[in-house]
């Protein structure tokens, strides 16, 4: 049993989305981000750094989301990504942590750009970042219209959560990313979005029709 | 040229350059004894965006790792895959911990060190002192938790945990490459990772790998520029 501490449209619907692929039994425990939750000692005990999502394992808590997705991967195989151990799994791994660390934290400044450089520069660092997160893509598109087994769900709903703030979130809206510029992205996020899972946790988030390919 | 590390035939390349990502695999392996051969990526000729390493890495970002599986980029999937292939897990309990830290290493710590040395790719110029004092910030928060980290989970520290490489790596390269100052740095305030950086020093792999890459005797404790004997770090 996995308890998952989450708020809607956080990084927790990530994970949430793989716990309902994975169709483990786990409990979803949203958490009151605006009425300070992630502030409490209690909260910290669970998760130090005090950001969405974490979560409870027989082993004990944990956080990130890329480690948990991992966690999930390791114990359930061969449902996110290619078993360990199967072919194709160096692969899967590379472009897995390159969403991870590459363009999930370019996310982030697109949507809060006041975070790179401070309030002033908000304008000009988003187009910067802009840049870069459109480079980031044009390399993990090519990699996947090149090798659609990279396209597993694992890969495939991180990319989704991700596509979907690009698009709704960025903070400039002439800084917003087109999905349409990156074709692979774009088919392997909407046959993402009509997944059983995926029908599921837009339901339970209230993300709307078509969360991830509608900007 | 390259050489060959590790007991055995080796059964893959890494593609490295000095003191760059690359020497957190190049450790690694080291420790557990995993054959490998390396293959300088010459940065002096711009090899990493050569079409050759391309189609090893699209991403043109060093280490590559060529395995019997394909070539595997980015260092946290590397450490996660010879992890899995060579059986080198930590104790099941402490499996969630482990990659918990490995992705806070990966994700935020070297995500926002590398904004340290590449401040042109996420700021105006007019405004790098301020994206200078967050991103520092940042990184004094992440040795923060890293360091308690350290301390609550000593066996993911050891210096045969894929963990103790890539932090003591952010250590060093914290202290010599961050463009607009490492007054931010100061490795005393951290005496876990302090003490982890003097016990990565004292491995006979980081001796090994300090002299292939010129990287000085204590390359952790107390790092200098390196001067290797092939190949450039910038």
């Amino acid at each position: 049993m996995y308890r998952l501490h989450a708020a809607p449209d956080f990084a927790s619907t990530i994970t949430h989305l793989a716990l309902v692929q994975i169709g483990a039994p786990f409990e979803l425990v949203n958490q009151d981000v605006d009425g300070g939750a992630l502030q409490t000692a209690a909260y910290r005990a669970i998760n130090p750094v005090g950001l969405i999502p974490a979560m409870e394992t027989p082993d004990g808590p944990m956080f990130e989301t890329a480690a948990i997705l991992l966690y999930l991967d390791e114990r359930h195989p061969g449902v996110l990504g290619p078993a360990p151990g199967a072919a194709g799994r160096a692969a899967y791994l590379s472009w897995f942590v390159f969403v991870t660390n590459t363009i999930h934290p370019l996310t982030m400044l697109l949507v809060h750009p006041e975070r790179a450089a401070g309030e002033d520069a908000q304008a000009a660092a988003s187009a910067e970042v802009s840049a870069q997160l459109a480079g980031a893509l044009g390399h993990l598109d090519r990699a996947l219209a090149g090798n659609p087994a990279l396209g597993h769900s694992g890969i495939g709903f991180y990319l989704a959560v991700l596509l979907r703030w690009m698009q709704k979130f960025a903070a400039v809206r002439a800084d917003a990313i087109d999905p349409g510029a990156f074709p692979a992205i774009s088919a392997l996020v909407a046959r993402i979005e009509a997944t059983p899972a995926a029908l599921h946790v837009a339901q339970a988030e209230g993300l709307g029709p078509t969360p991830f390919t509608a900007s | 040229m390259g050489g060959n590390h590790g007991e055995g035939i080796p059964m893959y390349v890494l593609h490295y350059a000095p003191d760059n990502a690359s020497l957190i695999v190049r450790l690694f392996c080291e420790e557990a004894g995993i054959a490998y051969r390396t293959e300088l990526v010459d940065r002096s000729t711009g090899a990493q965006d050569s079409a050759g390493y391309r189609r090893l890495n699209p991403a043109g970002l060093i280490p590559a790792l060529e395995t019997p599986d394909g070539p595997i980029a980015e260092t946290g999937a590397i450490l996660l895959w010879l992890t899995d292939r060579h059986g080198l897990w930590p104790d099941p309990a402490l499996t969630g911990p482990f990659l918990q830290w490995l992705f806070y290493l990966s994700n935020s710590a070297h995500a926002d060190l590398r904004r340290l040395f590449y401040p042109e790719q996420y700021a105006p110029p007019g405004s790098m002192p301020a994206h200078h004092d967050m991103a520092a910030a940042r990184m004094v928060t992440h040795f923060g938790l890293l360091d308690a980290a350290a301390m609550q989970h000593p066996a993911l520290f050891t210096p045969q945990s894929a963990l103790a490489p890539y932090a003591a790596c952010l250590l060093r390269w914290s202290a010599l490459y961050p463009r607009g100052g490492t007054g931010w740095f100061a490795l005393e305030r951290w005496p876990s990772l302090l003490a982890l950086a003097q016990a990565m020093d004292a491995r006979p792999g980081t001796a090994r790998i300090a002299l292939a890459e010129g990287l000085g005797d204590r390359p952790f404790f107390a790092p200098t520029y390196p001067k290797p004997p092939e190949g450039r770090a910038t």
